[in-house]
């Protein structure tokens, strides 16, 4: 059964179009997949099946609900369907649920306000669907007394309790490890399993993988491929398809170990702490030119502690780090997750890159050379961080490492935030680095296959206890 | 969702707009006024007493025969002068003091976190009254006892802003490779807090005026026969059934001048 069909969907910013017209329709029992990097229009997509888009861009094509037919372009119509007939699951369940309201009484507040139900028949709902998604004792609690996975099954029944049978979620797994992007897809398919409709915007192969159904290539806003999920996975057609699914890291080649160089950097019996907890202890490590090693684990696990106090912006509770003699203190840089967050936000890139160069005595010859090796535009130099899109900006992060000539980089989740094709061009280009510069890179990644394919050794750090869903306590996201 | 920027169109800053126009009709009224009609603030003629508007005194005069007209305006440049200098002096005071409280921290940020909670907790007045007893020179005492109270204000935006600055990725990034604390203060700190100064410094200068016209207006300010906004209005207030418009001109002045500092202030989230 057809639950929603829209027809000739397009969006446009004045004159520019920037999502080509396209159709879709999303059947009972059968979720559909929308795969797209970012800036593929993906989002306007659902923005506009939704009627949310952002003021300023307009919508044409027609969306026909059961026998109602909307048209796109009157986003006001489709007001009334929020809730009753389109669920829109939060992308950050507990930045999006109130947090001074305890669990039941925001779902109850779904089932008397948006269904009507009285008072006492919505505090019932609210259990049932709670006790139904197993979160029994979680009604009593408070969004910060809730782990993320609780979190989201919460924002789910709130999504939900308006009887809405058309579920959108839109990268319901961005900022997830890999074991809650598992239990993100086994509940959005146990929502499907009772009889709705499911639409997955992401850019997450793995995601895509786990919720089959039907898929939609998008790309630069045009319809690149559209199929079967596991079709489109398994034999793309397009070349831009192909290249999306083979920048997978589950289908990478491993990477041959390189040469080794000088040892750069050796730790033993290291622990640290993190807000008053031990997050590792015993931890001993070494490496040497052109080695990478690889950091896994779950978040909240002392990774990005780890990197601290390698780079010896944290003291260690116990052990030691020995830094080679003779290396400067900038010989030890950092590759943050955001790049947008790594650069004064008020200076023009090419700036912050030729202030770098001054200070380590390279002349803007240098910058040019790497901008030529990097792949990169000199024309980016004369915008802003926020101005540049997320790939390009983490590979000038990385140029403007190379300026001090580093031997140790520890990248803490370079990718975590683009997509595929970016992805995979970025890890590229540290690999390639520590080979060609004689650098040694800890690479952190919870993606357990990336690591595994480009790391030469791998530390996994899971075996600390994740006490969230123990304690009832959720570790602090990382700061975005 | 930021798949697509959306192009923002900066709504026209009409408040700010017309607080600038007020501080500089205002501003220039003081300055250039008495330069088109010459005349003494200090001249006395008591033929003229409360006499109506003429041309050598555009405004009227008042209970002594004196030109509102030049009164006002050297009373204009008086209050505004002192209260520039006070927030110059503390604005570069709470701009040292907060940086070095949100660099250093610890114990100097303890310290100076109390001494500003301990002056806030004063009346800002009363501290004002207490300097001006203690400090030679009414426009000196002025100046030193309305900075003693507004480097508070300084202080406190300036270590707020500046403590989430420097914990921010971006400074923890620019340390690695290698740069000093000059180089992130001018690069990472002053422009975040540049245009937070320039509305404390807006409000700033109207507190202070304020401050000097109320004190005036109870005769514990400036002192007879300086031309001041306070003293000027209690003077003329037992005469506003016979002058009306010589009590009018310096309340409307202060008024504009009011105003305009705060319009051009800004609401602070924007």
């Amino acid at each position: 059964m057809t639950l929603l069909k829209a027809e000739h969907i397009a969006v446009a910013d004045g004159a520019t179009t920037i999502l080509q017209p396209l159709s879709l329709h999303l059947e009972a029992g059968e979720p559909l997949v929308i795969l797209g990097e970012t800036g593929s229009g993906k989002s306007l997509l659902a923005q506009a099946v939704m009627g949310t888009l952002p003021a300023g861009l307009a919508a044409t094509g027609r969306v026909s609900l059961g026998n109602r037919i909307l048209d796109a372009a009157r986003a006001q119509d489709f007001r009334r369907l929020w809730g009753r007939e389109i669920a829109v699951l939060p992308q950050e369940p507990w930045l999006s649920l109130d947090p001074l309201m305890r669990g039941a009484a925001q779902v109850a507040e779904a089932h008397r306000l948006v269904r009507g139900l009285d008072a006492a028949g919505a505090r019932r709902r609210a259990a049932s669907d709670l006790e139904h998604l197993g979160l029994a004792g979680a009604g009593d609690r408070y969004p910060h007394q809730l782990s993320g996975g609780m979190a989201q099954r919460v924002a789910i029944a709130a999504a939900r309790a308006g009887g809405a049978r058309i579920v959108i979620a839109d990268e319901p797994t961005k900022g997830l490890d890999s074991a809650r992007r598992d239990d993100v897809a086994e509940l959005l398919l146990a929502e499907l399993a009772r009889g709705g409709g499911l639409m997955v915007i992401t850019h997450d192969l793995a995601l895509a993988r786990r919720i089959g159904g039907r898929m939609i290539v998008l790309r630069e806003g045009r319809v690149v491929e559209t199929g079967q999920t596991a079709t489109v996975m398994a034999a793309p057609r397009e070349a831009y398809a192909r290249d999306l699914i083979a920048a997978d890291p589950e289908s990478w080649g491993r990477r041959p170990a390189g040469p080794r160089g000088a040892p750069v950097l050796a730790a033993s019996d290291l622990a640290a702490d993190r807000g008053g907890r031990r997050v590792f202890s015993d931890l001993s490590l070494a490496l040497a030119e052109g080695e990478i090693l690889g950091v896994t684990g779950p978040s909240g696990c002392g990774k990005s502690t780890l990197g601290d106090t390698l780079l010896g912006l944290v003291m260690p509770v116990s052990g030691r780090v020995e830094r080679q003699p003779g290396l400067p203190r900038t010989a030890f840089q950092k590759l943050y997750q955001d790049p947008v967050a790594a650069f004064p936000r008020h200076r023009t890139l090419g700036r912050t890159l030729r202030d770098t160069a001054a200070l380590h005595g390279q002349t803007s010859n240098r910058i040019d050379q790497l901008l030529t090796r990097l792949r990169l535009s000199p024309s980016l130099l004369a915008r802003r961080p926020g101005a540049v899109s997320g790939g390009e900006l983490q590979r000038l992060a990385v140029l403007r490492l190379l300026l001090t000539r580093p031997r140790f980089i520890f990248a803490d989740e370079p990718t975590s935030r683009l997509d595929p094709i970016t992805q995979r061009e970025v890890i590229g280009l540290l690999t390639e680095t520590a080979s060609q510069e004689g650098c040694a890179l800890a690479l952190v990644s919870h993606d357990t296959a990336l690591v595994g394919k480009t790391a030469d050794r791998v530390i996994s750090l899971d075996s600390c206890p994740p006490a969230e869903d123990r304690t009832g306590n959720r570790p602090v996201p990382a700061a975005v | 969702m930021s798949d697509i920027a959306v192009p923002m169109h900066a709504p026209a800053n009409w408040g700010r707009m017309t607080g600038a126009a007020l501080v500089v009709a205002v501003l220039a009224f003081a300055l250039l006024g008495p330069l088109i009609v010459p005349g003494d603030p200090f001249a006395q003629s008591l033929m003229k007493a409360l006499a109506g508007p003429d041309a050598a005194g555009p405004l009227g005069y008042d209970h002594l025969g004196r030109s509102i007209f030049h009164r006002l305006a050297y009373a204009l440049r008086l209050s505004p002068a002192i209260a520039l200098a006070a927030v110059v002096t503390a604005g570069a005071a709470g701009l040292m003091l907060g940086t070095l409280a949100a660099g250093r921290g610890g114990w100097t940020d303890r310290m100076l976190t109390v001494l500003a909670d301990a002056l806030l907790a004063l009346p800002g007045l009363l501290l004002v009254l207490i300097v001006l007893a203690m400090v030679p020179g009414t426009a000196l005492g002025f100046w030193a006892g309305l900075s003693l109270v507004l480097w508070v204000e300084f202080f406190r935006l300036t270590r707020a802003a500046t403590r989430d600055t420097l914990a921010s990725s971006a400074v923890e990034a620019s340390r690695l490779l290698g740069f000093g604390p000059v180089y992130i203060f001018r690069i990472h700190v002053w422009p975040e807090i540049a245009p937070m100064m320039l509305t404390a410094a807006a409000f700033g200068t109207a507190t202070a005026i304020m401050a000097i016209a109320a004190l005036g207006f109870v005769h514990v300010g400036m002192r007879a026969p300086t031309p001041e906004l306070g003293l000027m209005m209690v003077d003329l207030l037992p005469y506003w059934r016979e002058a009306p418009l010589a009590l009018l001109s310096p309340v409307i002045a202060t008024f504009a001048l009011l105003l305009g500092l705060t319009l051009l202030a800004g609401s602070r989230s924007a």
